[in-house]
């Protein structure tokens, strides 16, 4: 096995106005050629850091402060800029997680593309052109001849993502570098991504290295992983070493987290408790020792050796492993909160009328202007962004309302809430339409529901300091109470300390920020929160918390969740009801369990099996689904998912389905529902 | 804050949560604002100018008005710290009383554009479309006269004085204060804070005074330090056609001007009037972008 990269003893710093921050420190790793190697890692953990080192591509203030990268005779780290230039885009090229940040807005592929061969002045023009043709064909480009002629804004998503793949094959390089490539994408995009990287390499035998914090990818993807955790290489070997014999704790404690490897309902996520160690001070122990439950004083103080695993490739660094140590490592049982089965019934009222019943809501959002639209002639100056959307939800269930980017359902919780307006339809919250309620009548409503929204940092707002935002519901509705009282009550229910209530939220972490965003939901004892992409932006032992926490205040309060996602196997596992969404329609509704466990409409089946397992020995051999989301202005005719679907037969082209009602309160769109 | 990669600094934001809190330290924008050697600078050149503007009379050591022909164009001596000029008048003294005039249109002007331009760029940027639309319009059209020329024609017909100058650079700066405020609002009109905001059920107002003015306002303090300055010296170009401050009052543009057709034999009176020009600028440059420094927390520097 050769070695084609060989890192020595990195050791990077960040000069920061708070101090240094240690980024990583002592990485030793070798990528063998041939290879796929995934380096995992929550955010902070250094992944991508190591990636900017060798290529010395590190932001101004971090500095190399020891080590040597060995690729292919030369020393990455030592290399002057003429050297680097010839080895970036040409030896070793990177996916960029945003292909709409990392492409040229301005430029065409074709550019593009020309731009990156600008040494191979053995080709001419032609040759270049056609070069870049093949190579678009190759990554699955449909029409290339003419596609390559495009900008970037011009291609869908997973197209780009393809795109940016062809960009960074073109020169045949010899190592491979993709950070976080699919984090953009839908699942089942994800998925095509995953294939079109895998038939790559085995064509082309490049080395690549896949940066992500998604242990699916990773263990659909790689033959050798790394997992870092706070600067720091904590366990390393072949795939099914790390995912079948891990060695730490903190790949266990990772392993189990992922909500996907549950195969039962449950209503708890495990999480690792505590937070990633302040990097300013090099740690003296373990790092991992501070959230890790095996932790005896030895680990505290003195720095773990590498300790073979498993196999002669599988090394791990922790003091347990240690023959010194009796304890074997099959005894580790990582340090996640189990997870109790729900026993009694919830309190879920069902006799009155429904609590919140939408019905057919229609939302529209205009294209252009009345002036355009007559001057250019469009009879229809508007997009259709939910459709005949129908569900129900009842005082303390949870409903998972789950689609691809582009579904509408952001836009359906919005128009539930009155944020946007709505075409037709209703929505009615305990008897009363929301739909056409003014302004001034609608206000002393929503102190009975909530909504909590994506971003987590991004829904405070910025010059708020944390008491302010926890206590400005409260002045809104001019609500007579001891506001500095208020606030501290509703960090404690969130569990966040008190001192917290002078900071600004961007001196919050992710998970911080989203405990601010529930605290504030629930400070008015709301009876319905709307909660969009609840776990979007935090690492997975960090969801796992607030999710958590968000079941606990249910079963407390009585309160009824709506939770917008995409994330199919978080959201099973904390809601009552599932209702997936495409183009703007409810395509199933049901049962959770029901659904995840025998969907109905194709589309579920292709969403549950996109899901990356994360286990090496599940890998998929054939796609879930082809193609992309059709554009909501260029509507497929009849059934909307026929051409995506594998079903689908003549009639589904011509014939829109209505809604078939399933046994057990299910509802499917489709002609043909599947396992009934 | 940019050259730092985004992981560093989560690893950054993570590490926060070790940090001692800062609750109940005093006077906490001050300290950072203190921190800032330009910032610093910047307060002490500005004071300078408003001190010996305000405190005119007790630094003067003449009398303004008082000519002295016996004694014009006098070089600069103990007597005349900046020389005379040509009635013989203390430069000094009449730089002094200059900064008045300069720093009351500035100060006005600046104050009162800022205020009427933030509302209304805040109103056109999250009112609706039609709304927008007009007040685009009107700031566009206003902008669109030369302000020398809009001063000229006012004069020519309400007559020379100081309060139409403050008038014409107030409805000449509004439009680029309004524009700036609006391109603000329409960008955050969207984000998810301000959602959060409408779904409580907060009202326009609050929604527009709370969370759109405090993220709005950092760059209209940098335009209003560096709008002192260009106010300043439009008061100078006025007064030096005749149509603001009208003699004998002193002002730093009749001094500049006075100087200007003397300038191979008696140089002083140019650089005394140019002098506090310069510190004024440069005062108030630094002063506003340290100010949006300290008042964006997310620019703000770790402590």
């Amino acid at each position: 096995m050769q070695t084609l990269l060989d890192i020595k003893n990195l050791n990077v710093d960040f000069r920061t106005p708070l101090g240094r921050v240690h980024a990583l420190r002592d990485i030793n790793l070798k990528i063998t050629k041939g290879k796929i190697v995934g380096i995992v890692g929550e955010s902070g953990s250094g992944k991508s850091t190591i990636i900017w080192a060798i290529t010395q591509l590190l932001a101004k203030n971090g500095i190399i402060e020891s080590g040597t990268a060995e690729f292919e005779n030369v020393d990455l780290l030592q290399a002057d800029e003429t050297t680097m230039m010839s080895i970036r885009g040409e030896k070793i090229s990177m996916v960029f997680q945003d292909p709409m940040t990392s492409q040229s807005p301005v430029h065409t592929y074709e550019q593009q593309m020309n731009d990156i061969m600008y040494r191979k002045s053995n080709l001419s023009a032609g040759e270049k052109k056609q070069k870049a043709i093949d190579m678009m064909a190759r990554v699955g480009i449909p029409d290339p001849e003419s596609r390559i002629k495009q900008y970037p804004h011009q291609f869908s998503g997973g197209m780009r993502q393809r795109a940016g793949i062809a960009m960074s094959m073109l020169m045949e390089p010899s190592l491979l570098i993709a950070d976080e490539p699919t984090t953009a994408l839908d699942v089942t995009m994800e998925a095509q991504i995953i294939h079109l990287i895998r038939k790559l390499q085995k064509e082309t035998e490049t080395t690549i290295v896949v940066v992500s914090h998604n242990l699916g990818l990773i263990a659909e993807l790689c033959d050798e992983v790394i997992i870092m955790y706070a600067g720091e290489i904590l366990e390393a070997g072949n795939v099914e070493d790390i995912y079948y014999n891990s060695g730490h704790p903190y790949t266990k404690a990772l392993l189990e987290c992922d909500p996907a490897r549950e195969i039962e309902n449950t209503r708890k996520l495990p999480v690792i408790p505590g937070d990633i160690p302040d990097l300013h001070i090099k740690p003296k122990g373990c790092v991992f020792a501070s959230r890790c439950n095996f932790s005896v004083e030895h680990c505290h103080s003195k720095k773990p050796t590498n300790q073979r695993v498993s196999s002669n490739t599988h090394m791990a660094k922790c003091h347990l492993l240690d023959p010194v140590f009796s304890q074997s490592t099959a005894q580790l049982k990582p340090r996640v909160q189990q997870v109790p089965q729900v026993t009694g019934q919830r309190f879920i009222n069902k006799n009155e009328k429904h609590f919140l019943e939408v019905s057919n809501i229609n939302v529209q959002f205009p294209l252009m202007g009345k002036v355009k639209a007559t001057f250019k002639r469009v009879s229809n100056r508007f997009v259709d962004a939910v459709v005949d959307a129908s569900l129900t939800i009842e005082r303390g269930e949870t409903l998972g309302l789950v689609g691809e980017s582009g579904s509408g359902k952001t836009t359906l919780g919005r128009a539930i809430l009155g944020l946007v307006d709505t075409k037709s339809g209703s929505a009615k919250f305990e008897g009363v339409n929301l739909c056409t309620l003014q302004q001034r009548d609608f206000k002393p409503l929503r102190r009975e529901m909530a909504m909590m929204f994506q971003d987590p940092v991004g829904s405070l707002s910025p010059r708020q300091t944390v008491k302010s935002l926890l206590i400005e519901p409260f002045k809104i509705h001019n609500i007579d109470k001891n506001l500095e009282e208020e606030a501290k009550r509703l960090c404690d229910t969130v569990r966040l300390p008190e001192n917290f209530l002078s900071r600004y939220p961007h001196e919050l972490s992710g998970g911080q920020a989203r405990r601010v965003g529930v605290a504030r939901a629930l400070a008015l004892n709301p009876k319905l929160i709307i909660a969009d992409e609840p776990t979007a932006g935090l690492d997975v032992s960090v969801q796992g918390e607030i999710l958590n926490l968000m079941n606990e205040l249910q079963d407390e309060h009585g309160i009824a969740y709506l939770i917008i996602s995409h994330n199919l196997p978080v959201v099973r596992h904390i809601s009552d009801k599932l209702a997936i969404m495409y183009l703007g329609r409810l395509v199933e509704i049901g049962n959770s369990t029901d659904i995840f466990n025998n969907p109905a409409h194709p589309y579920t089946e292709a969403l549950v099996n996109g899901i990356p397992q994360p286990d090496p020995r599940k890998r998929r051999k054939l796609l879930s689904i082809e193609g992309e989301i059709p554009s909501l202005t260029n509507r497929p005719t009849g059934c909307e998912f026929h051409n995506r679907c594998k079903y689908a037969q003549p009639k589904c082209k011509v014939d829109i389905p209505k809604v078939k009602f399933l046994p057990g309160g299910r509802q499917v769109l489709c002609h043909f529902p599947l396992n009934v | 804050m940019s050259e730092i990669p985004f992981k560093a600094r989560l690893i950054r934001l993570g590490s926060r949560t070790k940090k001692p809190d800062r609750t109940g330290v005093p006077f906490e924008k001050l300290i950072l604002f203190s921190r800032n050697p330009m910032g610093v600078f910047g307060l002490i050149l500005v004071l300078i100018v408003v001190i010996s503007a305000v405190f005119a009379p007790i630094f003067a050591t003449h009398n303004p008005f008082a000519l002295d022909i016996a004694n014009r164009l006098a070089e600069p001596s103990f007597d005349h710290f900046f020389g005379t000029d040509q009635l013989g008048r203390d430069t000094y003294t009449r730089v002094l009383y200059g900064g008045r005039v300069a720093l009351q249109v500035a100060a006005i002007g600046v104050s009162v554009s800022l205020v009427i331009g933030l509302t209304l760029g805040m109103i056109a940027g999250y009112g609706p479309p039609w709304l927008d639309n007009i007040l685009l319009l009107v700031f566009d059209a206003v902008r669109s006269f030369p302000t020398i020329v809009l001063a000229l024609a006012a004069v020519a017909l309400l007559g020379p004085s100081l309060s139409l100058v403050m008038t014409i650079v107030i409805i000449t700066s509004i439009p680029g204060y309004a524009r700036l405020a609006r391109t603000s609002t329409l960008s955050l009109k969207n984000t998810e804070f301000i959602l959060a905001g409408q779904s409580l059920g907060a009202s326009m107002k609050r929604i527009l005074l709370i969370h759109i003015m405090p993220n709005v306002i950092g760059p209209l303090l940098i335009l209003a330090a560096m709008d002192v300055p260009v106010v300043v010296t439009i008061e100078a170009g006025l007064s030096f056609l005749g149509l603001g401050v009208q003699p004998p009052t002193a002002s730093w543009g009749t001094i500049l001007n006075e100087g200007y057709l003397i300038i191979r034999t008696t140089p002083w009176i140019v650089i005394a009037g140019g002098i506090p020009l310069i510190l004024t600028t440069l005062g108030f440059t630094f002063l506003g972008e340290s100010l949006r420094d300290v008042f964006d927390p997310r620019l703000r520097k770790g402590n």
